[in-house]
Parts: structure tokens; C-alpha cells; sequence
């Protein structure tokens, strides 16, 4: 087929291929590749971290300085600006309502400006409760400027057009709301730093003039999170009984995998009966595959059943406890064995099938015992169905799940997927949780490499 | 042996010579024998199990509960503990949603790596290998914990939990499955029916649609049910994608596995088996077509 194929591309330069595989490639970037490095930036940089201070109170004016998350603030003034209608859903928002007045100067002149809402008593609503119609309120402490100023814009430091008497009766035009900035100061490695934040940032307590910084604006890189993650208490079981997981798994899965396949090849009777036997457990979730095995292991199940019938023991034994760990791995090796043998399996029947019928029997032929054939003929000629076998299970091995969180609760043996999913689902910690799963990604591509690196070193040996 | 009974009659075959024969026939059943009961051990290995959660699933609560239990299965036989779990709580809408999910990502799946398949069988293009073998990669690696990252940027879309977005994420799962199985299924097809069918007067578009299509269905629909089947058993990223209003089946079961008790747990478990076993049948033959042609 290839040079009938290939004949077909002297003709031209033929864009149908690209075009074909464009919608996959796209999503597989979509999908892949973007997620992947979004979880590597989740893993080190920590969104809004910094926070920018501002020569002035706008948001566009000079910075004074960046102070991270947390620091203790000294807030030295306050001011309100004008803010978007959008940016009104926005959390921890301290806002100032200024409302546009109309009503008579003591002297009788008619004024018209802004003040702020809370010297205005609103006397009358419209339906759809906006205010209408107020009154001044009196200022209640000694001392104090009698007058409200009115001011030409909604800001105090705007020209006053002219001042009310307390309880004169006002019109009420238009409000507008404002959010507060703080003119802030804080003590960084020792530097007095001093700029406007916007109150969206900052925390407020005791009489106003202390606070603290409770979000930045700006995100940096830092090892926060993988330390967070090394440090957790469940890291290091985690990674051993992943690492311990393999290990025993996996040997044992080769040799059932290719017992199985010499099996078919001996093409009994019912062969194909056995081999769909042999690839049921390729379709089951492994959450259904923790469950068979619970039935088995669980304090009632089918095991203590047996053994109890059996006249083995006189009372059931509670495998699954914190106290008997080494029945919970036991539990969950016969559970991978049993699910993820049949994947293997599928790969080393195949790779059989490219071995010749003739070379085998020449091996008989000449009294090759049934070991002799495997040892120097089958496995050799497997040996690049056995590594992609190998890579896949290993990096599959590295996922293991639902079966662990059902047969173990999650909490006694722990393994680094029911980690990443802890971290996300339990602790809502999304950037440990992308630690962990970058952490997986890591093993899974330093894994590639080494079984990769391994089997072309062995060829070239084998070369030279 | 009729071979055997005419050489007895022309040569004469000493006794020791005969006696080899019989041991070496001896030998021969004897190896059948042992093939057959490893065969038949494995298959216990395979079944058992299974046997176990089914008769778990198909009986009364009540034997669930009883110690110690019967080995035999199916005594006594009842719907009740699967009654009892289709009955509880979040399970219809979670086989709903695990049916839903599964049927999108079908879709999703098969369309955009049909031509893809086709691409990767019918052409050779300049990248044709990197692509075989990104897909490859893509394949063995960890996609699932990429939901970390997909949960944060659903969030910020107003995506998160949400069937189709979750449909969208296990359609990543199963692509490049579905192009390796489709694009060795459309190999499986000569590439002169087309032509012939073009000397005829087909356009290209016509040859695919007339000739190609009706041979490839049963490999396309094979690679669907295998898509389906992985969409129906997924629970790590269907737990963290969509853990709140829109869980499927198997979600369902793991959060509420703390609290639920043996009769749900295993009759979730034999439930959650089922498809996988109807449809493993159907689709045995393609499962090695992929593999054959990876290793190779």
C-alpha cells in the first residue's frame, strides 16, 4: 500500500492530510498540552501575592511600592473614587454612596452639588426604591462646623459650590457610589513604605487606622505550594506506596499476562472463550474493581466466609483496619493484578502474533524444551510489545485511584492521585492539588525516558 | 495414526521405537491436559470475582448481611439489594448523567478523530510519524490529572460542572485511543476498492461515502462503545470536574461510599460492571488490531 500511497503524493502537495488531522491536533492541544502547563504555572506561582501601591489614588498612577499578602498596614487617609458599574460585584468592596443634591443655601440662594449619603436623611423614595427627597442631617458632635458642604463633583477634595444648614430640605438628583482607597503605610524589610490601595485589597480593623493586606493584585513565583506539598504528612506514604505499589504489581502482571498469552497460542479448544475471559477485566472501572474486592476482604465478606466454613478460623478477622496495613496492599495488589492484567495481556498476544509459527516449531524441532523457546525466542522477539506494555503500566500504575480510596478509605494507605484529589476536593487547595498533579506528570515522563533510555542501550549492546 | 498402522505393516517398527511414540503421545496430552487446566485456573482468576459481586447484587439484603455467606451464588435469587440501589438517593439522575456524558463524548470522540484515522492510514504526509507518535504519548500519559487545571479554568468560564464541559475533557481521554483504533481499521480496508470505484466514476467523496463507510462501520462503532465504556467508568475526573450537581453514576457511589452500606456498595459495583462486560464482547477483535499495530 505505501507506494501506491506514495505515488499519490509525487503527484502534488497534498493539504488533505493536514487538514484531516487539524481538528484532533487542535483539541489535543486544548486538552493536553495547555492543561499541562497551566498545572506546572498553578503548581509554582501564586496569584495575587503582591499588592501594588499607588503614588495617588488612581489606578493608573505611578507605583509606590508592592507589599506582599498578609503584611500589617497602618492606614493613614481615606478617599473615594469612582467606581465601575461592573466592578460593584466584587468582594470585600467598602464603598462611599455620594448622592447630587438640590436645596437652599441659609442665605436663600438655590445650590446644587454632591455630598456624601451619609449626611442625607432620605425622607422620600420612588417606587423602585430610589431616594427622592431628604433632609440634612444635624451633626451630633460638639464643636463641629454646623454647615454640610457641598461639593461641584462627588469627591471631598473637589471646590465647594456652597453649605447647608442642618435639616433643610433637599432634593435628591442622582447618587453615584464611590469605593474608599487608603492612603496605607508599612514597614517593609525595614523600609517605610506609603501609597493608595483600593479597599478590595485590605482588611480594616479596630477604630480604622490598622489593617492588613488580605489579596494582592499581582502573582509571583514561589515554592510555597510544592513545600506545602513535600511538608504534607501524607506525601512521603503516598509516594512509597505508589513507588511499593509498582513494584509489586507489575512483575507479577508480566508473568500472568504472558501465561495467558502462551495459552492462546496453544490455541486450545474455546481458545476464543479464554481470551474474552482473559479481556473482560479491561472494561471495568476501577471503582467497580475496588468494590469485587471489597466483597471479599471486608469483615463479612467472601474471604473470612471461606476460611470460616473451612474451619480455619473461629471468628471473623477485620482485614481492612489501620492496624493490619499490610492486608489493605495485600487487598489492593490482587485488585490491580486482577483489573489491569487483561491490558497487558492484550498487548503481548498481539506482539505473539508477529512471531512466525515456523520459527517456533523449527525450535521444537530441535528439542528446545518449553522453557528454552520462551526464555530465548518468544521473549526476545516481544520485546517491543513488552515495552510499550511496560511504559503503559507503569505510568497507568502511577494513577491508581478508586481502588485504593475504596478498599483503604483513603486515609490509612494513601497513594498520590487520592492526594491530588484530596488536596482539590477535601482541602480546596487547587495549588497543591496541581503540585501533586505535576508531580505525577514528572514521574510519568521520567519514567518514558528511562524504560526508553534502558531498552535502546540493551540494543546497541546487542548491536556492537 | 492411520500413517502409523501402514508403516507397522511395511516396516517393522521395534518395541523400543513404539514405546517412544506412546511417550511422546503420552507427553502431548499431557501438555494439552495442563494447557486446559491452566486456561481453566485463569479463567476462575478472571470470574470469580465477578461471580462473587454478582450474586452480591442479585439477592436480598438481608444475605448480604448474614455471615458467614454462602459460596454458591444466586441463593436465594432476588432484584431486591439492585432495587434498593437504583432506588436510592442521586442514582437515576448519576446513570443518566454517566449515559449523557458518555453519549456526548462518543460523539465528540469519533468525530474529530475519524479523519484523523483516515489521514494517518491513507496518506503519508511530512509529520505523519510525529503525529503517531505524539498520539502515542498523549495516550500513556496521565491526562486524567490534568483536571486539576481544567476545574480551574471551567471555573473562570462559568463552566464547572457541568455535563458537556465533562464530556469535553473525557473526549481528550479517549482520542487518541479512538485514532490509533480507527486509523488501523481503515487500513484494514484495501485502498483499490476506492480506486476501483473512482475508475468507475465515483468522486472521492462518493468512494468514501459508498464504499469505505459500510466496510468501516462495525471498527467505528467498535471505537464508540470503547469510548463509551471509558466515559462510563471514569471517576477521577469526573469527580473534580463535575462533583456537585451533575455526578455521574460513579461519582455518585464514591462520595457516598462512607456512608453507604454493603447492599449499596456491591450492587453499585455489579451495576457499574455490566456494560463492560456486554460490550468487551462485541468489541474483542478491534482491541487487537490497536495493539498489533502500536508495537510494530
Amino acid at each position: 500500500m505505501s507506494n501506491r500511497v506514495s505515488g499519490k503524493r509525487r503527484k502534488k502537495r497534498n493539504w488533505a492530510p493536514y487538514l484531516l488531522i487539524l481538528p484532533s491536533l487542535i483539541y489535543l492541544a486544548l486538552f493536553f498540552a495547555w492543561p499541562m502547563v497551566q498545572s506546572l504555572i498553578l503548581a509554582v506561582r501564586e496569584g495575587g501575592a503582591l499588592l501594588t501601591l499607588r503614588a495617588e489614588a488612581q489606578r493608573d498612577s505611578a507605583v509606590a511600592g508592592r507589599i506582599p499578602r498578609g503584611t500589617q498596614i497602618s492606614i493613614l487617609d481615606q478617599q473615594g473614587n469612582l467606581i465601575a458599574a461592573e466592578e460593584l460585584e466584587q468582594a470585600n468592596l467598602i464603598t462611599e454612596v455620594w448622592y447630587q443634591i438640590r436645596g437652599q443655601e441659609p442665605g436663600g440662594q438655590e445650590i446644587e452639588g454632591w455630598a456624601p449619603a451619609e449626611r442625607i436623611r432620605v425622607r422620600e423614595q420612588g417606587e423602585d426604591g430610589t431616594p427622592i427627597a431628604g433632609s440634612v442631617r444635624p451633626r451630633l458632635v460638639g464643636g463641629a462646623d454646623p454647615f454640610t458642604q457641598v461639593h461641584a463633583e462627588a469627591d471631598e477634595d473637589s471646590e465647594v459650590v456652597g453649605e447647608l444648614e442642618a435639616r433643610a430640605p433637599v432634593e435628591i438628583l442622582d447618587q453615584t457610589t464611590l469605593e474608599v482607597w487608603y492612603l496605607v503605610g508599612a514597614e517593609i524589610e525595614e523600609q517605610a513604605v506609603e501609597g493608595w490601595v483600593q479597599s478590595r485589597y485590605v482588611q480594616v480593623f479596630g477604630d480604622g487606622s490598622q489593617g492588613r493586606v488580605n489579596q494582592g493584585d499581582t502573582s509571583q513565583y514561589t515554592t510555597r505550594y510544592i513545600q506545602q506539598m513535600l511538608n504534607n504528612r501524607f506525601f512521603t506514604p503516598a509516594l512509597r506506596t505508589t513507588l511499593l505499589l509498582i513494584v509489586i504489581i507489575i512483575p507479577v502482571q508480566f508473568v500472568l499476562a504472558i501465561i495467558m498469552a502462551l495459552v492462546i497460542q496453544a490455541n486450545p479448544k474455546g481458545s476464543s472463550l479464554f481470551l474474552y475471559i482473559y479481556t473482560i477485566a479491561l472494561g471495568v472501572s476501577d471503582l467497580a474493581v475496588g468494590i469485587v474486592w471489597y466483597s471479599v476482604f471486608t469483615q463479612f465478606g467472601y474471604l473470612n466466609s471461606i476460611l470460616q466454613r473451612l474451619g480455619l478460623i473461629d471468628s471473623p478477622i477485620t482485614y481492612l483496619s489501620a492496624t493490619r496495613q499490610h492486608w489493605i496492599i495485600i487487598a489492593i495488589w490482587l485488585a490491580e493484578v486482577w483489573r489491569a492484567t487483561a491490558i497487558v495481556m492484550v498487548i503481548v498476544v498481539a506482539g505473539m502474533q508477529s512471531i512466525s509459527r515456523e520459527v517456533l516449531e523449527a525450535a521444537e524441532v530441535f528439542g528446545a524444551t518449553l522453557w528454552q523457546r520462551i526464555r530465548y525466542i518468544i521473549l526476545p522477539l516481544l520485546r517491543p510489545s513488552l515495552q510499550v506494555a511496560l511504559i503503559l503500566r507503569t505510568i497507568l500504575a502511577f494513577q491508581v485511584f478508586a481502588v485504593v480510596v475504596v478498599l483503604s478509605g483513603g486515609d490509612v494507605v494513601t497513594v498520590l492521585a487520592n492526594e491530588t484529589y484530596r488536596q482539590y476536593y477535601d482541602l480546596r487547595n487547587v495549588n497543591v492539588a496541581a503540585s501533586y498533579a505535576s508531580f505525577i506528570l514528572l514521574l510519568s515522563i521520567l519514567t518514558a525516558i528511562f524504560y526508553l533510555r534502558a531498552v535502546r542501550t540493551q540494543e546497541e549492546v546487542a548491536g556492537s | 495414526m492411520s500413517v502409523l498402522e501402514s508403516q507397522k505393516a511395511t516396516v517393522q517398527v521395534s518395541p523400543e521405537v513404539r514405546a517412544i511414540h506412546r511417550r511422546m503421545l503420552r507427553r502431548q496430552r499431557l501438555s494439552r491436559a495442563l494447557t486446559y487446566l491452566i486456561a481453566i485456573v485463569l479463567s476462575l482468576w478472571v470470574l470469580i470475582p465477578i461471580l462473587f459481586i454478582a450474586s452480591m447484587a442479585l439477592t436480598t439484603p438481608a444475605v448480604v448481611r448474614s455471615y458467614p455467606k454462602g459460596v454458591l451464588p444466586f441463593i436465594p435469587f432476588s432484584t431486591e439489594t439492585l432495587r434498593f440501589f437504583l432506588n436510592s438517593r442521586g442514582i437515576v439522575p448519576g446513570i443518566m448523567n454517566s449515559i449523557i456524558v458518555a453519549v456526548i463524548t462518543l460523539v465528540l470522540a469519533t468525530v474529530i478523530s475519524a479523519p484523523a484515522g483516515y489521514a494517518i492510514s491513507r496518506y503519508i504526509f511530512r509529520g505523519r510519524d510525529v503525529f503517531r507518535l505524539s498520539i502515542l504519548a498523549v495516550r500513556a500519559f496521565p491526562i486524567v490529572v490534568l483536571s486539576i487545571p481544567l476545574a480551574v479554568v471551567f471555573l473562570r468560564l462559568n463552566i464547572y460542572d457541568n455535563v458537556f464541559s465533562l464530556a469535553m475533557m473525557h473526549a481528550a481521554l479517549a482520542l487518541p485511543t479512538t485514532i490509533l483504533v480507527l486509523s488501523s481499521v481503515f487500513a484494514s480496508i484495501p485502498y483499490e476498492l476506492e480506486e476501483a470505484a473512482q475508475v468507475f466514476g465515483c468522486s472521492p467523496a462518493q468512494a468514501f461515502r459508498y464504499i469505505v463507510l459500510p466496510l468501516v462501520l462495525p471498527g467505528i462503532a467498535a471505537a464508540a462503545i470503547f469510548t463509551f465504556v471509558l466515559s462510563w467508568n471514569e471517576v477521577f475526573a469526573a469527580s473534580i470536574l463535575a462533583p456537585l450537581h451533575n455526578r455521574t453514576l460513579p461519582v455518585q457511589v464514591l462520595i457516598t461510599l462512607d456512608e453507604s452500606s454493603e447492599p449499596y456498595q456491591f450492587a453499585g459495583g455489579f451495576f457499574m460492571l455490566i456494560p463492560s462486560l456486554i460490550f468487551i464482547f462485541f468489541i474483542r477483535r478491534y482491541l487487537f488490531n490497536m495493539w498489533g499495530q502500536i508495537t510494530k
